[in-house]
């Protein structure tokens, strides 16, 4: 009883006339054409970066098309040591970040560690952290020259060698992986909260004891859950930024989201950039692939009813307390670390490791009024507040629209929309935004925010669209049905019934969105020129010249904000914390 | 003036025939869309209302075209001034039980006063006074039933459709509501399509029934007439309660039909034939279980319809009993009231004799 199955397979130019007269009639053509506008909108920079990387020549003059930046791309000696790079450096960060969550969730769903009240919530705080503050905090503390730890080994344990670098694939790996261990934490807190406990059970009672139990029926049955949390992080480290670029690439560790940086703003090759692009999305396409099946393979599994079970909670004795110290760890060194190098580092005159261990002595507030005094800090935090409102708000109603196309009216393409609306999940936003550069550049919006918006609205439109077609899916069609016939038209059924009903995951998306969008730099990095600044960015220029309390300094402005963006959307709009 | 008027409808869906040319026309009442679950029964309530899309055939209410693929006709189901009850009652939740029955009115426009004694008033006729700022969620399911039909009622529709509107009650409840659903609907004086694969709520709640299978209309009639005379073998096991054997009418004469019945050893069988049959035709009989009388010993000379055979097993089910006769190669059931004497024949195993009443007995004649 689909609406949207419309007679399409059947042919005949009457059955096709009536057809597009009844989508006419139902009156479903502006949710098509809003939805056809913003596949336009994403699926232009895409097109852009593929044609883009079968041309050579300047900007703005094409000479035919050709393969001279795939020849240079693969005839590059370094092309094999990139890939390696890539694929280490993202499974590396995938593996820790996943394994130290898993953990997390299974100390916190089934044992009895003290504290649960508080070990619950330390795994998620970590995500407030703008990862840009992150590697600035790690690359203080673990410089090999100037860096805190090494500094302190040697002063008060007199070690000469330098044994923490951060500039290594090691340091890369570290903190990333910390940045990936909230998703893992939170995809299998789910699996190990809702376990049957009779699969437990029945073991015990075939005289397993618990030890075994747990390695041999626990862990097994939450291997897939596992598995996806592994390849949706490994796909994040294949697209992450700020990591590569600055730790990557000074000590000389190039992986191809660095090498499309660096294309683009050192070379400014857009044919190179482009065609270093399309191998980093084949690799995309393939890790996507893989989690598709992964997530089908857990049907299969489909252990975790919606029943909900009280697990039981295992005692561990007084291995407790060490499982409470591991909590702990991982909260101090996913926030509470960073934080307070970060703090400490923005309240002295300026960074080098004497200087640090004179804190509090030398404090000052200089760097805050340096910071606030600079209109490229002050523009761009202005920017970045204004513009992630804008398009949380445009992103997640388009992505609503679209998904009442698609799934609520009677529709030509909805198969189409559906792929468009994903695709930019295939896409690492660095080559989304090279993609813009390419189209703008020469025209007077590459200077204006407006790029930019569109590039932050196609690199989260996907995030939206899923969300709220899990949530239209989710709502009984006889909803709709029951106001088409009783006289609504498909604006009153759009904005009396479907918006309204999905108001709960409507603020959770705009929260995420607003969040992700507030602390991005991989997108903004290469749509910003002077005078259009965006806050993260500015960041990341300050760090790269050499001016780390600045940098530090504007970071905690940053953190403060969305602490309180976080506190207002918890107690003013009493809305769940999740991802 | 015909108030639903259905001509070769069809509709598929990939390759399966959900409707195979419906044709009907109701003057007005209620009629009963009845038939087992995907018998296409509720796909024709949904095209009639213009929530579906047929690939053929045309529809009138009122004598008003409302869908007609010939012509290129779609009226959207906004503008068709029908109700439509849903199964799950599809009360928005996120709306007052006032909202809900006010949200047609607010989209014609109505001044809110009057659309606030429309809904008081449509609230008091279907027992819901008092009850107006309640959501869905803290009403039972018998007043969301209700909340829904006032939803429909409120906007003085032409047409009421309701699909299996009470199969998500509870048995008793269910035939409380089916009583006061018909003496509403007839207070109203609205014409009511009614979708349910309840024999029982289809009898006792409409006034034709339409019997469905496989996207077809098998009969078209009154409940009596579907009762006593099922045209169809399907709507004869269907309508249940019954045993069908294969026969062959031997004559006709004096309105009387004589058939053979080889299961049961070649015994004959007399009874008033409505419809005509011509002698020698191979025929289906159908014999109401509830109509036939059992004895331990012989009938007496000259009763019609005399069968003998061996009681094999009884379900005793309270007021009633289930009798399970061998009769020749046939096993048959007999149904019996506890008030009834036949109620001491022998135990299992035991001869019994079979008298089928002869009103209990039709015949369908295969095409």
């Amino acid at each position: 009883m689909d609406l949207s199955s419309l007679p399409l397979s059947r042919s005949g130019p009457t059955a096709r006339w009536n057809s597009i007269k009844l989508a006419l009639r139902q009156g479903t053509l502006v949710p098509l054409l809003a939805s056809a506008i913003a596949g336009a909108a994403i699926i232009s920079p895409v097109l852009v970066v593929l044609w883009r990387s079968f041309t050579t020549g300047r900007l703005g003059f094409t000479v035919g098309l050709n393969l001279t930046n795939y020849l240079r791309v693969f005839g590059d000696r370094d092309i094999l040591p990139m890939l390696g790079n890539s694929i280490f450096y993202a499974a590396g960060a995938a593996a820790l970040g996943t394994g130290l969550g898993a953990m997390l969730a299974w100390i916190v769903a089934r044992t009895n560690t003290p504290g649960k009240a508080l070990v619950e919530l330390m795994p998620l705080y970590p995500i407030l952290m703008p990862p840009i503050m992150k590697n600035i905090a790690w690359i203080l503390l673990l410089a090999p020259r100037s860096g805190i730890l090494n500094g302190i080994l040697q002063q008060f344990f007199g070690v000469e060698t330098l044994v923490f670098n951060a500039f290594t694939m090691a340091g890369m790996i570290w903190v990333f992986g910390l940045a990936c261990v909230p998703l893992g934490y939170l995809f299998l807190l789910p699996v190990f909260l809702s376990f049957d406990p009779s699969l437990e059970e029945s073991a015990y009672i075939a005289g397993s004891k618990p030890v075994s139990t747990m390695l041999k029926i626990t862990f097994p049955l939450a291997v897939p859950a596992l598995l996806s949390a592994f390849v949706l992080n490994f796909l994040r480290g294949l697209r992450s930024f700020e990591t590569p670029v600055l730790q990557g690439t000074p000590g000389n560790i190039n992986v191809f989201v660095s090498r499309v940086y660096d294309s683009m703003a050192l070379e400014f090759n857009t044919g190179l950039a482009t065609a270093y692009s399309v191998v980093l999305v084949l690799l995309s396409v393939a890790t996507l692939y893989f989690y598709v099946r992964a997530t089908r393979f857990s049907e299969r599994y489909a252990t975790i009813t919606g029943k909900g079970y009280r697990v039981k909670v295992i005692d561990i004795g007084p291995w407790k307390y060490l499982t409470f110290l591991a909590v702990f760890l991982y909260f101090l060194a996913g926030i509470v670390l960073p934080f307070v190098v970060l703090i400490v580092v923005s309240m002295i005159p300026y960074y080098d490791y004497e200087t640090f261990m004179n804190f509090p002595a030398n404090a000052v507030l200089n760097n805050y009024y340096t910071v606030m005094k600079h209109p490229s800090f002050v523009t761009g935090l202005y920017n970045s507040l204004v513009l992630s409102v804008t398009i949380a708000l445009v992103t997640v109603l388009a992505g609503i629209v679209m998904a009442f196309t698609i799934y609520r009216t009677r529709s030509y393409g909805t198969k189409l929309f559906e792929f468009i609306g994903t695709l930019p999940l295939a896409f690492p936003p660095l080559v989304l935004s090279v993609g813009l550069v390419i189209i703008f550049i020469g025209t007077p919006i590459y200077n204006s925010l407006w790029a930019l918006g569109l590039g932050l609205f196609v690199a989260y439109f996907p995030y939206a669209f899923r969300n709220a077609s899990g949530s239209i899916v989710n709502i009984h069609k006889e909803l709709d049905e029951a106001a088409w016939v009783h006289g609504a038209r498909w604006r009153h059924v759009f904005f009396k019934i479907t918006l309204p009903i999905l108001k709960p995951s409507v603020g959770g998306a705009l929260f995420y969105i607003f969040i992700e969008a507030i602390r991005n730099v991989d997108v903004a990095v290469l749509l910003t020129s002077p005078g259009m600044e965006y806050g993260p960015v500015t960041l990341f220029e300050y760090f790269r010249v050499g001016q780390w309390a600045e940098a530090a300094a504007g970071g905690v402005i940053y953190l403060i904000i969305l602490i309180v963006a976080v506190s207002i959307a918890k107690f003013a709009f009493k809305m769940k914390f999740s991802l | 003036m015909a108030i639903v008027k259905v001509e070769n409808l069809t509709k598929l869906y990939k390759e399966v025939k959900a409707l195979d040319h419906v044709s009907f026309e109701f003057e007005q009442g209620i009629l009963s869309f009845l038939g087992p679950s995907g018998c296409g029964k509720t796909t024709l309530l949904r095209s009639i209302a213009g929530l579906e899309a047929p690939d053929g055939g045309a529809i009138s209410i009122a004598d008003e075209v409302q869908t007609s693929v010939e012509q290129g006709i779609f009226v959207p189901p906004y503008s068709r001034k029908i109700g439509f009850v849903f199964q799950n009652y599809a009360l928005w939740p996120h709306m007052s039980v006032y909202h809900n029955v006010a949200f047609g009115l607010r989209l014609r426009k109505m001044p809110e006063a009057e659309i606030k004694r429309k809904v008081a008033s449509t609230l008091e006729l279907v027992g819901l006074q008092g009850k107006a700022e309640r959501f869905p969620s803290q009403l039972s399911g018998g007043q969301q039933q209700r909340v829904a039909l006032a939803r429909s009622l409120a906007l003085e529709p032409r047409l009421i459709l309701l699909d299996e509107p009470l199969s998500n009650l509870d048995a008793k409840l269910r035939e409380e509501m089916r009583v006061e659903l018909k003496k509403l609907i007839k207070k109203v004086g609205i014409s009511a399509l009614y979708v349910t694969h309840d024999q029982d709520e289809a009898f006792s709640i409409s006034d034709a029934v339409i019997v469905m299978d496989s996207g077809k209309v098998l009969q078209y009639a009154s409940p009596d007439e579907i009762y006593n005379h099922p045209a169809h073998p399907f709507v004869a096991s269907f309508v249940g309660h019954s045993t069908l054997v294969d026969g062959q009418v031997v004559g006709v004469e004096n309105g009387h039909c004589r058939v053979v019945v080889p299961e049961f050893g070649g015994a004959t069988l007399i009874f008033p034939a409505s419809r005509q049959p011509t002698p020698g035709v191979p025929c289906k009989v159908v014999i109401r279980t509830g109509e036939i009388r059992l004895s331990p010993e012989k009938f007496p000379e000259g009763t019609d319809n005399v069968l003998e055979g061996l009681m094999t097993s009884r379900e005793f089910r309270g007021g009633l009993t289930d009798h399970r006769v061998q009769v020749g190669s046939k096993e048959i059931v007999v149904t019996s009231h506890k008030l009834c004497p036949m109620i001491r024949v022998g135990g299992d195993g035991a001869k019994t004799f079979l008298a089928i009443d002869k009103s209990a007995i039709s015949v369908i004649v295969a095409q």
